[in-house]
């Protein structure tokens, strides 16, 4: 006798046999010790409504800078500002204190877990 | 790289204001003042700066004659034109150093713009210059307009014209600036790609 073939289909497929694949570990299932500082570099854009309101302003003054001072003042002082924050922040991770709380920076996450690191 | 450790201080080489950052200084050991820099009244950041720019294959002396030069034919010609003309005489500057101030105010860029690669395509995209690199750019650009010339044309002639021409606001230098800020506003859509 046939059976029909939804029949099967409602009980769904067979588990494969554990011993004819075996299990492979291919990255080690635990973390690693460190933590990389690619996402503490942040992105680099910095002053873009300053930069629109100097671009709009240009436009309209076909131009000339000598229309704009206030906005390209603006602009300036919103890129030194951004670059100066940038180099005060670069130097405080470069010491490396590790103070507790729980807004650490990369370098300082990696020094708290060299000192306890994972069971091997 | 400087081959002081970082808690050296920098020199303070104008004697007016030693006496300001005196008791500062008093105790930090501070770095030797380079041999270019001096106190005399003929000195200017600027005007050093460029005299380096100029010098090529190290021949500092001569780069330094070039730009005397330049600034005798900047004299001589801004001398002329005061005593051709009858009426508003304080309004031409003589002082050669102040027009070359003057020529690179006013040819200094305030963006740029850098290639910067997404999906393949190569997008222009505007970014925001440094005071320093902003300096830089417009003293590179007057002496790249003072070398473009004729064989028989000297270079403080010609160097000499283009901070005329830029110092009064005209003149190719200042066409490159508005051209290249023409072009960051057309390009100012793709200024949130910037990211390296």
């Amino acid at each position: 006798m046939r059976i029909p073939g939804a029949l099967f289909a409602a009980r769904g497929r067979a588990p494969q046999n554990e011993k004819e694949v075996p299990f492979q570990e291919i990255l080690p299932l635990r973390l690693k010790n460190t933590v990389s500082g690619k996402a503490d570099s942040g992105s680099d854009v910095a002053c873009l409504q300053e930069m629109g309101v100097l671009f709009a302003c240009l436009k309209d003054n076909e131009f000339v800078e000598k229309y704009c001072n206030k906005e390209i003042n603006q602009f300036q002082k919103c890129y030194k500002f951004y670059m100066d924050r940038k180099f005060e922040a670069k130097k405080t991770v470069n010491q490396g204190v590790v103070q507790p709380g729980n807004n650490l920076n990369y370098k300082q996450l990696n020094k708290y877990m060299r000192r306890f690191p994972n069971p091997n | 790289m400087s081959m002081y450790p970082s808690h050296f201080a920098e020199p303070v080489i104008q004697k007016d204001s030693q006496a300001a950052s005196r008791n500062e200084l008093a105790h930090i050991p501070i770095k030797a003042a380079t041999n270019d820099s001096s106190d005399s009244i003929f000195f200017g950041v600027l005007q050093n700066k460029l005299v380096k720019y100029i010098t090529k294959k190290g021949n500092r002396s001569l780069a330094n004659e070039l730009l005397t030069e330049t600034f005798e034919i900047i004299k001589r010609t801004q001398i002329e034109r005061y005593n051709l003309s009858k009426s508003d005489r304080e309004k031409i500057i003589i002082d050669a150093e102040k027009l070359l101030i003057n020529a690179i105010e006013n040819s200094r860029p305030l963006l740029q713009l850098s290639a910067i690669k997404r999906g393949g395509v190569k997008y222009q995209v505007p970014i925001p210059l440094t005071e320093k690199k902003s300096y830089f750019l417009a003293m590179k650009w007057l002496l790249d307009a003072a070398r473009e010339k004729d064989r028989k044309v000297k270079l403080p002639e010609k160097l000499a014209w283009e901070i005329l021409d830029a110092a009064c606001g005209q003149g190719r230098v200042i066409k490159k600036k508005d051209d290249l800020h023409r072009q960051c506003e057309s390009n100012r859509a793709y200024a949130h790609y910037r990211w390296s």
